[in-house]
């Protein structure tokens, strides 16, 4: 060794720094710019109902139940006979998710036995108070065609379109990953609301058509 | 050789030979004169066991034995006489009940004063109205002319006879469901032990026999166990009632000694199959036992001891044959249909199991079958009979539901070709 | 019994295990540590092997059998396989048959999360179904009782429920119809399961196709909390599991236990805690304002307590109630009053009950369980079936099923005239009579007198009426303690008033049961609480007088409601409005607290935990599971901020101190704390005193001689289990279930006054209420009976004379 590797040593460092000045930037200039986010992506939740309207929550309480968090809180009450607000005896009377405790790990969309509650891509939900971080049915459920609510407008922030993506959890928890069931439509409709695509095979699985296709 | 006891009275008379007066002409009443007069109730235990009669209600029980299980020391005691014939192709009571009442009724007397009983009933069936007057006729009779009611013929022994029409359900043949329907209860099986010889109607010893069984005993009585014995084979003495229907020329109750076989009585006494068509198979005892095929079973000698080591019973003596027009599926169907109708609904395994296997084979022979109905089949009979063998296991209270098993196991031992055809041509239609 | 006792040996699963002769296989093998699943056997029913589950193999001479364990007594030597490849088939295809047309609606089903056919099947069953018909379909659920809800389609069929109210309640109003495969639990037409039991069914149903209405939907399993407790709505004590969710308590099960209730619960002990939460309940303290009240603070409320208490002198002071608080707040009370206020006026019972000393004191004591090996019970007391009803079932095992004889001497029809052997039947006022007839065994009361003859004898004795003099019943246990082996038990209704008389809420005991005059006692207390008034006190009775005549002038009403419960209103109204000042401790405004000038708000039963002894002398715990509302606070912690401001103090810092106090202080009670009764056996309860502890007042009864009172028509006035009381007044789910009031009258008495069943007649007694006449062959000849404390007859109270016009319609 030298002295000309002493004289090169202190820029030595730099080599990384150098290095990236060259590659192509990863930085993406949010919220100017938003990265379409994984079909299965961990977000906001929404309340669907089926395509007459009706809730699919039934009040079971099975999300409240395996909620590490405890965030949720849930309520059944009796089905109105003449008006009711849920196929069968029972729907969901009150439905809270407090949101500053959810850890957003999904496990209430894989207790539903309804499909009732599922994930969407929205996650800017910040408040300036912490009653307001509690969602309440007003604004986990879907309106009657099928419309997700906000409690904030829509914005630079805040895509409200990223409330209707989210079907990649749909086809992740359905029951209906069965061979028997390809070409049928074998899961009801959700967040994104309306007719379905049917199931497909394993093979067409990878290409990418994304979950937003309906 | 004797080779016919209960119908020689009404076929000599057929149009009173249920009166009094008739009964009395050819004979009646004197074999209960000599069982009070001469004969001490072991007397005439002893004649009934020595006449090796074996039960005539299905289960082919030794009577003698049955009735020596009755405790000593506990009165009363009751005796039941099952005429609750619901079987599907048995109607050989309804005759001597119709037909020889007295017959009965005499047979009933000398039984409760072997037994020391004081009150017996007779459970008849709801849809024989006619059977039911007749022997109603046949006690009000008896109880005018002493032989019934206080002190009967100065002997000191007395006896009542109350006759019970049930509400119409073949379960009540069973002997302890009856014994609940005569109580006024649901008409379901009892868990055995207890049996009701120890504990039976209203809780006290009881004996339920047959109305062919008990109707043989004034025979017994008049002429000796011995004699009795002597008719026929050993282990299956005496006659025997037998129903011969379906694909027949001359169907219909015929009383003959056993031993025969069973082409002596199928090509004999029942004449062939009409238009001499090709025997498919037949059904040797009643609706619940498993079918015979002419191939191995045709030349086999037709005891309550042959037929049982063959895999089937005698059961009531209902023979069904069916020739070689007969949709198996279709009379198995039929007989399972039956059975889960007929399913008092008490345990699990025959309430739900008969209607399920009832559904299958409806699947089955509407078009909708599929491969896996085979083994789905058999294996829901496995669940009701674990093993399916013979005698069958069971995993419910009572046999009714191990009786929904055999007409399936029969088809698909023997006709498992048929079953898979029909699935094979509605498999198109087939779902999943 | 003497070979049930045997010992037997059988091998399970090819281990040696020892089992009592005659035993059910089931149950030894769960004893053994074996679970065999089942669904229809019940440990406290009789067999009847339906649902098939519990087929296990058992070697016999004919090689090995699948039979039903539940079904099949143990024998020596038998070998027994719970695990063989042929019994687990049979339990998968039992399941799968079950499962076959069941709905498996668990997410919407009260019972999913806690129900045995979801647990059997994750533990034995198929893994999946090959059912593919069309399942089986009722209308969904039907109600078949104000309480309960049935759901056909969940329905296993293993008849518990029908065998409960059959064999167990006696009131068999459901019942299997159809066959086969359309089996279905049903009412009979038009007749609902009107059953005080019915909730039970729900408890035991071993699915969700009997569901409790009040329950509905109020909660998961998963996010339930439990604690043991017992019911305080009779003082029989039967012990509960009471279960909250979201700090309500939503659901009362009951737990089995050999000393009280088995396992069964009335449904006013199940359905009563909805008035805990109800909307009504009082949360602040109020103050009286003129004719209404304002809310004050609890200072301002405790000072004013505290001022005019200490304004008057202590014997112008006296104090009702304490029969439902706990034995730490009774004896709080008991304290506060004898030794602050320094009063000897005290009292739990409103009149309605025993002779203090007898109820707590009497000697030989029987307990619930003797029952189970009685030959012979009498019964001279309250309808059972109306006032005990959990007690009601057990007399009732023992005469149905256990060969007791039952001798039940009542003046009307009583739950139990069906099991009994004998029952009598006399006119009020004449018991004194009736027993001395009974006891000499005279004319038709020889049969009678002979059936007591065989031991051991327990006696239940209390007031059949309220119109009734208290001493018959100790006239009535002087007479049976002379019956071979006998024990008696007394028989007051309320909640905890045997703890309350324990801890001396009457006006001839100190705490521990111990007698005012016992003088070695009282210097003994003296030197713990530092004061004690002179002498004995008045009872409730007089302590009203007492108020009227100006004697005492300042009522404390310790959560008793004397308008509606002592059997003369008129007395108590004029009591309440002539006392200087009324302080009332209550969950609600009731009659008498509306009266009051002071309402503190106190906690509820599961609000607060503390000891609590029944009419055995068992003194059992009770747990909080839920925080009072709003302010209302225990009624210690009240007592103790008024003795602070009167000068003075309780000591009381909390109630497990209180107990400790207690445990050190009340003889009977000596040594018996919480940490013994919420651990182990003790959580069963402990029979006081322990063992070598001593109990004072031993009290032996002797027949006071009761004068015979014949007076026409002589008044029958007793309680019903559903009555207008302030709990089950603000229980939703229980307030509808008040029979309608009237007037019964046998029918020659009817034929005399010529009325018929349904006219209208004007009763008079303090006051004149209008009621229906009902006619009544079940009633004593000469006699009238008139529910007490019913909406229609509250104003009535339990007069012993009245006089009847019949009111004619075409008169006006």
């Amino acid at each position: 060794m030298s002295w000309f590797a002493d004289m090169l040593g202190p820029w030595r460092g730099f080599a990384v720094t150098f290095r990236q000045m060259f590659r192509p930037k990863v930085t993406t200039q949010y919220p100017e710019e938003k990265r379409v986010k994984p079909q299965r992506f961990h977000g906001r939740h929404v309340l669907n109902r089926y395509p007459d309207g009706m809730e699919k929550c039934i009040g079971c309480e099975l999300c409240a139940g395996i909620c590490p968090a405890r965030c949720i809180y849930v309520r059944g009450a009796d089905n109105p006979p003449d008006a009711p607000v849920s196929p069968g005896e029972r729907f969901g009377f009150v439905y809270e998710i407090n949101m500053l405790r959810c850890i957003f790990c999904g496990m209430c969309v894989e207790a539903c036995p309804t499909e009732a509650i599922t994930m969407t891509h929205l996650f800017e939900m910040s408040v300036t108070d912490r009653d307001d971080a509690i969602y309440t049915k007003d604004e986990l459920l879907v309106e009657p065609d099928g419309t997700p609510r906000h409690p904030q407008p829509a914005g630079p922030l805040i895509d409200l379109e990223e409330l209707k993506l989210g079907n990649g959890w749909l086809r992740a928890t359905a029951s209906s990953g069965r061979a028997a069931f390809e070409g049928l439509v074998a899961w009801t409709p959700s967040a994104t609301f309306g007719a379905e695509p049917p199931e497909r095979g394993q093979t067409d699985a990878d290409v990418d058509d994304g979950n937003e296709g309906a | 050789m004797t080779d016919r006891i209960l119908t020689v009275r009404m076929e000599a008379h057929p149009q009173d030979s249920h009166t009094l007066a008739t009964y009395e002409a050819t004979g009646g009443y004197r074999a209960l004169r000599t069982a009070l007069s001469s004969m001490t109730p072991d007397d005439v235990k002893a004649q009934v066991k020595a006449s090796n009669i074996r039960g005539r209600g299905g289960a082919g029980f030794p009577t003698g034995v049955k009735w020596g299980f009755l405790p000593e020391d506990l009165r009363p005691r009751y005796l039941v006489v099952n005429g609750d014939e619901s079987e599907p192709g048995t109607f050989k009571d309804r005759i001597l009940l119709e037909r020889d009442p007295h017959q009965l009724v005499e047979g009933i007397i000398i039984s409760s004063y072997g037994l020391d009983v004081h009150h017996a009933f007779v459970y008849i069936r709801g849809e024989y109205p006619k059977p039911a007057r007749r022997v109603q006729q046949a006690i009000d009779e008896a109880y005018a002319a002493g032989y019934l009611g206080s002190d009967i013929l100065g002997s000191g022994f007395s006896l009542d006879i109350t006759v019970h029409l049930g509400g119409g359900a073949y379960i009540c043949g069973e002997e302890t469901a009856l014994l609940n329907s005569l109580e006024g209860r649901r008409g379901e099986p009892r868990i055995k032990p207890p049996f009701p010889a120890v504990a039976g109607l209203y809780a006290k010893p009881t004996i339920v026999n047959n109305v062919e069984t008990i109707s043989n005993v004034p025979w017994i009585v008049a002429n000796g166990g011995a004699a009795y014995a002597a008719i026929g084979p050993e282990r299956s003495a005496g006659t025997r009632m037998f129903s011969l229907s379906g694909h027949v020329n001359r169907p219909g109750d015929y009383e003959i000694v056993m031993g025969m076989t069973w082409r002596e009585l199928i090509y004999g006494i029942g004449g062939g199959i009409p238009g001499d068509r090709a025997l498919k198979t037949w059904i040797p005892g009643g609706a619940s036992a498993p079918w015979f095929v002419p191939d191995e079973h045709l030349d086999t000698p037709v005891t309550i001891d042959d037929v049982g080591a063959n895999g089937s019973m005698l059961g009531s003596g209902a023979v069904i044959v069916m020739d070689e027009t007969t949709d198996v599926v279709a009379a198995a169907h039929r007989i399972v249909k039956f059975f889960a109708h007929e399913s008092c609904g008490q345990c699990t395994p025959c309430r739900e199991g008969t209607t399920w296997l009832e559904r299958i084979l409806w699947r089955i022979l509407n078009g909708a079958g599929r491969p896996s109905d085979l083994d789905l089949l058999l294996d829901v009979c496995d669940n009701i009979s674990p093993g399916l063998r013979w005698p069958p296991a069971m995993t419910t209270i009572c046999p009714l539901g191990p009786s929904a098993v055999s007409p399936i196991t029969s088809i698909m031992r023997h006709f498992r070709d048929e079953v898979e055809a029909k699935i094979r041509t509605s498999e198109g239609a087939s779902v999943g | 019994m003497a070979d049930a006792s045997d010992k037997v040996t059988i091998t399970l699963d090819g281990r040696q295990v020892e089992a009592t002769a005659g035993e059910l296989l089931i149950a030894a093998a769960e004893k053994a540590g074996t679970y065999i699943p089942h669904f229809c056997w019940h440990p406290r029913m009789k067999p009847v092997g339906m649902c098939r589950m519990c087929l296990v193999e058992v070697e016999t001479p004919r090689g090995k059998m699948l039979t039903t364990s539940c079904t099949m007594p143990v024998a020596d030597g038998m070998v027994v396989d719970t695990a063989s490849a042929v019994v687990e088939k049979a339990h998968e295809g039992i399941l799968e048959f079950l499962l076959i047309n069941h709905p498996l609606d668990c997410p919407v089903c009260d019972k999913g999360g806690e129900c045995p056919l979801q647990d059997q099947t994750l533990g034995y069953g198929p893994g999946e179904s090959r059912f593919v018909e069309e399942k089986r379909h009722h209308e969904k659920p039907i109600s078949i009782s104000d309480l309960v809800y049935l759901d056909r389609e969940r329905c296993i069929l293993c008849a518990r429920c029908t065998r409960f109210s059959e064999e167990i309640s006696g009131d068999p109003l459901i019942e299997f119809v159809e066959r086969g495969n359309h089996v279905e639990v049903n009412t009979f037409p038009d007749e609902p399961f009107v059953s005080y039991f019915s909730g039970n069914t729900v408890q035991i149903c071993p699915v969700g196709a009997l569901t409790a209405k009040p329950y509905r939907f109020r909660a998961r399993p998963w996010d339930l909390e439990a604690v043991e407790s017992v019911s305080l709505v009779d003082s029989v004590h039967s012990k509960v599991s009471v279960e909250s969710s979201q700090n309500e308590i939503v659901r009362i099960s009951g737990v089995d236990n050999d000393p009280t209730n088995q396992g069964w619960l009335s449904d006013k002990d199940r359905f009563i805690y909805e008035h805990i939460h109800s909307p009504r309940r009082l949360t602040v303290p109020l103050i009286r304002e003129g004719d209404t009240f304002r809310e004050a603070s609890w200072g301002e409320a405790v000072g004013l307590v505290a001022e005019r208490l200490g304004a008057v002198p202590g014997t112008a002071v006296a104090g009702i109630g304490g029969a439902r608080a706990t034995n730490e707040d009774a004896y709080a009370f008991s304290k506060f009053m004898r030794s602050i206020v320094v009063t000897p006026h005290l009292d739990a019972q409103l009149d309605d009950g025993l002779d203090p000393e007898f109820a707590a004191a009497v000697h030989p004591r029987a307990r619930i369980d003797d029952l189970e090996r009685a030959a012979t019970i009498l019964l001279w007391g309250p309808d059972l079936k109306e006032e005990f009803p959990v007690l009601y079932l057990r007399v009732r095992r023992a005469a149905a099923h256990l060969g007791a004889r039952l001798v039940v001497v009542h003046p009307r029809v009583t739950g139990l005239d069906l099991v009994a052997t004998h029952t009598v039947r006399y006119r009020p006022g004449e018991g004194p009579a009736t027993l001395k007839k009974l006891a000499a065994g005279d004319g038709d009361l020889a049969a009678v007198r002979a059936a007591l003859n065989e031991g051991p004898v327990v006696a239940l004795v209390g007031r059949p009426g309220l119109a009734e003099d208290p001493r018959l019943a100790e006239a009535v246990a002087a007479f049976a303690r002379d019956l071979p082996e006998a024990t008696i038990m007394p028989l007051v209704r309320r909640g905890n008033v045997f703890g309350a008389l324990d801890m001396g809420l009457a006006p001839t005991l100190l705490p521990g049961r111990v007698s005012v005059t016992d003088t070695a006692a009282r210097t003994a207390l003296e030197d713990e609480w530092g004061a004690l008034p002179e002498g004995v006190g008045g009872g409730a009775t007089e302590i009203l007088t007492g108020l009227v005549s100006g004697d005492r002038e300042v009522l404390v009403l310790f959560g008793a409601d004397p308008m509606r419960d002592h059997p003369d209103p008129t007395l108590v109204r004029s009591a309440l409005e002539a006392a200087g000042f009324v302080a009332a401790f209550d969950l609600f405004l009731t009659d008498s607290s509306r009266l009051a000038d002071v309402v503190l708000p106190v906690a509820a039963f599961g609000e607060v935990a503390g000891t609590v002894t029944n009419l055995e002398g068992r003194v059992q715990k009770v747990n909080q599971i839920v925080p009072p509302p709003g302010q209302a606070r225990a009624a210690w912690s009240i007592l103790d901020d008024i003795a602070t401001a009167m000068g003075g103090s309780l000591g009381a810092t909390g109630a497990e101190r209180l107990n400790k106090e207690i445990a050190r202080v009340a003889p009977a009670y000596r040594g018996v704390t919480w940490d013994m009764l919420d651990w182990g056996d003790g959580r069963e309860g402990i029979v006081v005193p322990l063992r070598g502890a001593d109990q004072p007042l031993r009290h032996i009864p002797v027949d006071t001689g009761v004068p015979t009172v014949t007076e026409r028509p002589a008044v029958h006035s007793a309680r019903v289990l559903y009555d207008d009381g302030a709990m089950l007044r603000n229980c939703p789910g229980l307030a509808g279930l008040a029979p309608r009031a009237a007037i019964h009258m046998h029918p020659r008495d009817a034929s005399i006054l010529a009325v018929r069943d349904g006219d209208r007649v004007l009763v008079s007694a303090g006051a004149s209420v209008e009621l229906p006449v009902v006619i009544d062959a079940g009633l004593a000849e000469g006699a009238v009976y008139v529910p007490f404390n019913l909406v229609e007859t509250a104003a009535l109270g339990a007069p012993r004379s009245i006089r009847i016009d019949v009111v004619r319609e075409d008169a006006s």
